[in-house]
């Protein structure tokens, strides 16, 4: 079977090409793909029920990985694997992972489309930026979450007072500050051995990393780390070094993965197929469990615009019917706090990815841009609405049928979204909990989602 | 349709070989080749960096026009001397901040700079501040632009103020700020004179600080 030192050395030995003509490449490539496998965007069928364009989607994105390969950004080489490395590689891929111990133990399993297994719920701020003194009761909204299996960091602006730069010493004092600071959050939160999936946000460089991850700061044998392409279908040995130490102490890592629907993609069809083949790379150049997508429009550096909810779909279901890998999907919303707009798209996202067989990453508010604007609420209504779908047995038409309503009440509003309320007016510092108005907003939301079809009394 | 409509025509469909052929013609039968610039290629990319902002055309077909503008100007900018310059709007040193290698934004932004007329020294990822400056001022730059998507690598951009400020350069060159978690208020607090929220607003953005630097405030 293909490892890690099979593909370094690939990477320092495979044919050289120019990062331009590479990235040309993938457009053109995936465009061929598109009109080959006759694969289109229906605005419709948002959520298809289609499972041969899922199986297409899937083929197609096998075909773009074994054609053009992966690109090693230290080397400028490409990375080619045959059929047989990719498939073998799947057939041994894990199809559980566990994150946690003791009562906080929780287990990530495989999902099929339509499946009843309730999403695993990787909450998360997903490192949006917040002052030191807030980062605690931020990132402890996520892990006290009842449905709420791992949890993982904002990013504090500031550590001892000191801004973070990438690559100075202060990099590694606000790694190692992120990891106590996330296991203290847990113990506030009542859940001290809950999973932490990324344990650092605070920092870039895999050094900083690397120094923070130890069990006297907080880490816990299997909590983990996130391992990202940088771009499309693209990797770099600072990435591999995560995996290379995860390989020798087991931490858990899972690949991150984020196609720009309207970039070097190109439209939602040919980006589809280029997000599915990045679950390849994560596999095979990264080692990593499991795998997160969170694929975003070019524009509006979301993922609950109506093709990109089209996207998420296929692509959930192209890798939930022809693999077993562990995938989630993290929604990126337009709007902030606080806010129906909010808690529409959330619903949207979540509903179209649990029924089509993809775990949860929640979730990313505001464009994940705006310091100070998240909170564990936003988790709270993406993991109910993935529960409900579960335990309901949703289909993907009735799913379908939501989501259109859904984006009818939003899709015109994407653009000029509402930023809502920062972490502080939505939440109660010192209880850390939601206010009034926020809890009343979100009651009265899923009054209308009752009216839509889904059972809240489930959860 | 006349010659400036073809142009137009041929660079929003991104037909290299047609308008390269256009602008041989612009020469061949003595027409203005900066008003074909101006109101043909330029013009064109305005349309193509408009239907690219509403997402009806994606990177590959912005980057075919941009190539298709790019192999006309090669034709065109020999015979444009008389202008002084060349015809250029400004000449900008472009590149992600130290420590971010995310460029899909920073690509975007100078295929749409170079279109409209900007000489860009694209120096790629993961820029030291000190380098930007070096590059700004060995190839006499107009504007500094810079790029983060990444919260720790942003902060490098307030230095890029201070160490022109503490270099005594600060009025000599503009700055333009982007990227994911950059905000204009960010921007002007730590001393930009401009930011761009996309390609497009970038674009005019360093028009204006040309404008500006020009002294047509």
């Amino acid at each position: 079977m293909t490892n890690i030192w099979d593909v370094i050395g690939r990477s320092e030995s495979g044919p050289y090409i120019k990062e331009d003509k590479y990235d040309w490449q993938i457009g053109l490539t995936a465009g061929e793909l598109v009109k080959k496998y006759d694969i289109r965007f229906d605005p419709e069928q948002v959520v298809p029920e289609d499972d041969d364009l899922a199986d297409r989607v899937y083929q197609a994105s096998l075909d773009l990985f074994l054609e053009l390969g992966i690109y090693c950004r230290d080397t400028s080489r490409l990375v080619k694997f045959s059929r047989d490395e990719v498939e073998t590689a799947l057939r041994y891929a894990p199809t559980s992972i566990t994150y946690g111990q003791g009562k906080d133990e929780a287990v990530m399993v495989y999902r099929g489309v339509e499946d009843a297994t309730p999403p695993f719920c990787l909450c998360t701020p997903v490192g949006q930026s917040v002052a030191e003194e807030r980062f605690v009761p931020m990132v402890q909204s996520y892990a006290q979450e009842p449905l709420a299996d791992t949890f993982s960091s904002a990013f504090s602006q500031t550590v001892h007072g000191r801004p973070i730069k990438s690559g100075t010493p202060q990099e590694v004092e606000a790694a190692i500050w992120n990891v106590i600071k996330l296991r203290e959050a847990a113990q506030a939160a009542g859940r001290p051995q809950i999973g932490i999936h990324n344990l650092v946000s605070n920092a870039e460089r895999t050094d900083a990393i690397l120094a923070a991850v130890r069990p006297e700061f907080g880490a816990l044998p299997n909590d983990g780390l996130a391992i990202a392409a940088t771009a499309e279908l693209k990797f770099d040995y600072e990435r591999v070094k995560k995996a290379i130490f995860a390989r020798h102490t087991g931490y858990n890592t899972y690949g991150l993965y984020g196609a720009l629907m309207g970039g070097y993609s190109g439209g939602p069809e040919s980006t589809a197929i280029v997000q599915v083949a990045h679950h390849f790379l994560g596999l095979l150049a990264f080692d990593v469990q499991s795998h997160c997508s969170f694929p975003l429009h070019l524009m509006q550096s979301c993922n609950s615009t109506r093709n990109l909810l089209w996207l998420i779909s296929v692509t959930m279901q192209a890798l939930s019917r022809n693999t077993r890998l562990l995938i989630n999907l993290a929604p990126f919303t337009a709007s902030g706090p606080c806010t129906e707009m909010v808690v529409n798209e959330t619903v949207a996202i979540v509903t179209a990815a649990t029924v089509s067989g993809a775990d949860l990453n929640l979730l990313a508010v505001a464009r994940n841009k705006h310091p100070e604007y998240a909170s564990g609420m936003e988790a709270r209504i993406g993991a109910e609405a993935g529960h409900v779908v579960s335990w309901q047995g949703m289909s993907r038409e009735q799913v379908n049928e939501i989501v259109k309503q859904l984006l009818a009440e939003y899709e015109d509003q994407i653009e000029e979204a509402p930023l809502g309320k920062r972490f502080d007016e939505c939440y109660d510092l010192a209880s850390v909990q939601p206010t009034q108005a926020y809890l009343d907003l979100y009651e009265q939301s899923k009054e209308k989602l009752t009216r839509l079809g889904m059972d809240y009394s489930l959860v | 349709m006349n010659h400036l409509e073809q142009i137009v025509k041929a660079t929003v469909e991104g037909d290299e070989e047609r308008c390269v052929a256009l602008a041989q013609q612009v020469l061949d039968q003595g027409l203005d080749p900066l008003e074909a610039i101006e109101e043909g290629y330029s013009k064109a990319m305005v349309t193509v960096g408009d239907l690219f902002s509403r997402m009806e055309y994606f990177l590959p077909d912005l980057m075919r026009s941009a190539q298709a503008v790019n192999s006309a100007m090669k034709v065109l900018r020999p015979h444009l001397l008389q202008h002084g310059d060349g015809g250029i709007q400004g000449t900008i040193v472009l590149g992600t901040i130290q420590g971010d290698l995310h460029d899909v934004g920073k690509n975007i932004v100078k295929i749409m700079l170079q279109a409209s007329g900007f000489e860009v020294h694209d120096l790629g990822v993961d820029v030291s501040v000190r380098r930007l400056v070096e590059k700004a001022e060995e190839v006499d730059a107009d504007i500094i632009a810079a790029s983060a998507i990444l919260t720790t690598t942003m902060a490098y951009m307030p230095d890029l103020t201070n160490l022109l400020t503490d270099m005594g350069m600060r009025d000599k060159f503009q700055i333009m700020l982007g990227g994911g978690p950059v905000t204009p208020d960010w921007a002007m607090e730590v001393g930009a004179d401009g930011y761009g929220e996309t390609a497009a607003e970038a674009v005019d953005v360093a028009k204006r600080l040309m404008q500006e630097k020009r002294g047509g405030k």
